[in-house]
């Protein structure tokens, strides 16, 4: 994907990705920022993503060491910990070209949800987003295909019980899972021992 | 007699805090009703109650040297019982979620219907002590992939520990949106029955501006029918309040997060 280069606003790290999305909403940008989550780094991994922004709402995503976007590229970089963020501006014109790659386009809330948890911005975010792009985000015949697709929605909810063993066992709360998960518990050992 | 539910979602956004206190207000025309804020690191029940200033607050209740008693905590407030959260991160921090289980049961031993507004989160175990402690959940949803698939694992924690499912409230259903058909696919996968299809409401934002739950703001307005329509669909058992505290007591939450 090819992102104009954009004017060097301000580099900096972050313990959180909710500030620099909230700051790039309250000034309006159009323009990027780059995200590198700093504990990636440390594990040897390099990790990073753009976020692209039209008056300060998120308009695409694209995680650049995977080069996946969308939805999926966003979760490639939504690591927990300090971020340098790097906000770059760009003329809207030299923005639109880029903004067209639908498959990269995300719904105005995504990022402040996804990098940082953070549902009330997520909120904000899309409440200030212009009537169309609210929208987003919305289709009838996905959801309708999503829950036809009965196989999907077991592997959904048998993934979520195995979580919900695996994590049961962690916080301590295994006295109180019910006994048929407890007992299903015990036949199928934790996968999560490593 | 008492019944606690656990009002959950797994994602943010769908209007658990609206929902919590709707659905509240109009089981409090029928049942004694308190509702807690147990989003203990996100709370914003206080901001949609009026209780912004509230002195004492669960967090309060929640240290490990508290000198609070849990009726200080307790703000009867348009006809329910409402114990608010605080919104300091350090006082987040400084809460024991193991505490929760002991002010639940105390609450339990003097009400009909317990509502908890849990967090919209399952990733730790203040997250998921609510879904833990409830006898049921009522699921809130959006009618969307992200939504659904959220609810649907927040329903399968709830079934690990062994809380059943209540109903689903599809909330901020927009007016082109026909979800008769989604609720239909969707009563395959989870527990109870739709208890109501709630449409996208101005009024709630504004309910929450001036502080007051929808159905004080706007007791007119169709989202308001619709959370009267889920309350009176819910049915809310008859169960010992002593059984009901003994079995907090004994939940094991030996550990903090």
């Amino acid at each position: 994907m090819r992102i104009p280069r954009g004017e060097l606003r301000r580099s900096r790290v972050v313990d959180d990705a909710a500030a620099v999305l909230r700051a790039v909403l309250d000034e309006e940008l159009t323009g990027y920022v780059v995200f590198e989550p700093q504990d990636a780094l440390l594990l040897g991994e390099t990790t990073s993503g753009v976020v692209t922004f039209e008056d300060g709402i998120p308009v695409l995503a694209y995680d650049t060491e995977r080069e996946v976007g969308g939805r999926d590229g966003l979760e490639g970089f939504a690591v927990t910990g300090p971020t340098r963020a790097a906000v770059h501006a760009v003329d809207a014109a030299a923005l639109a070209d880029a903004h067209e790659v639908e498959a990269f386009r995300i719904p105005p809330g995504e990022p402040a949800r996804v990098l940082a948890g953070d549902e009330r911005l997520a909120e904000r975010t899309v409440d200030a987003a212009p009537a169309a792009r609210r929208e987003e985000g919305r289709d009838q015949s996905a959801v309708e295909a999503f829950l036809a697709d009965a196989d999907a929605i077991e592997e959904i909810r048998s993934e979520a019980r195995e979580e919900a063993r695996a994590r049961a066992s962690e916080w301590g709360l295994d006295d109180v899972l019910a006994d048929d998960a407890r007992d299903s518990a015990a036949i199928e050992p934790g996968t999560d021992s490593r | 007699m008492v019944e606690a539910f656990a009002v959950a979602s797994g994602k943010g956004g769908t209007g658990k805090t609206t929902s919590t206190l709707a659905l509240g207000m109009a089981l409090a025309e029928d049942y004694d009703v308190t509702v807690i804020d147990a989003d203990t690191g996100m709370a914003n029940l206080l901001f949609h109650a009026g209780l912004d200033d509230a002195d004492v607050t669960l967090h309060d209740l929640l240290v490990d040297e508290r000198d609070a008693a849990v009726s200080d905590a307790v703000y009867e407030r348009f006809g329910m019982s409402v114990v608010p959260c605080g919104t300091s991160l350090a006082a987040f921090e400084a809460a024991d979620p193991g505490r929760l289980r002991d002010v639940v049961a105390e609450l339990a031993a003097d009400t009909d219907v317990l509502l908890l507004d849990s967090p919209a989160a399952l990733g730790s175990k203040s997250a998921v002590l609510p879904v833990v402690l409830a006898d049921r959940i009522v699921v809130v949803l959006q009618p969307t992939v992200p939504s659904l698939s959220d609810g649907l694992k927040v329903q399968e924690y709830a079934h690990s520990y062994g809380t059943d499912t209540a109903g689903v409230v599809f909330n901020r259903v927009r007016p082109d949106e026909n979800v008769d058909k989604i609720a239909e696919q969707a009563g395959r996968y989870f527990g109870g029955q739709t208890l109501a299809s709630v449409p996208e409401s101005d009024a709630v934002r504004a309910a929450r501006r001036e502080g007051k739950p929808l159905l004080a703001h706007a007791p007119e307005d169709p989202a308001a029918d619709a959370f009267r329509e889920a309350a009176a669909r819910l049915d809310v058992r008859d169960g010992d309040g002593r059984d009901v505290a003994e079995r907090f007591k004994s939940a094991v939450v030996p550990e903090r997060i």
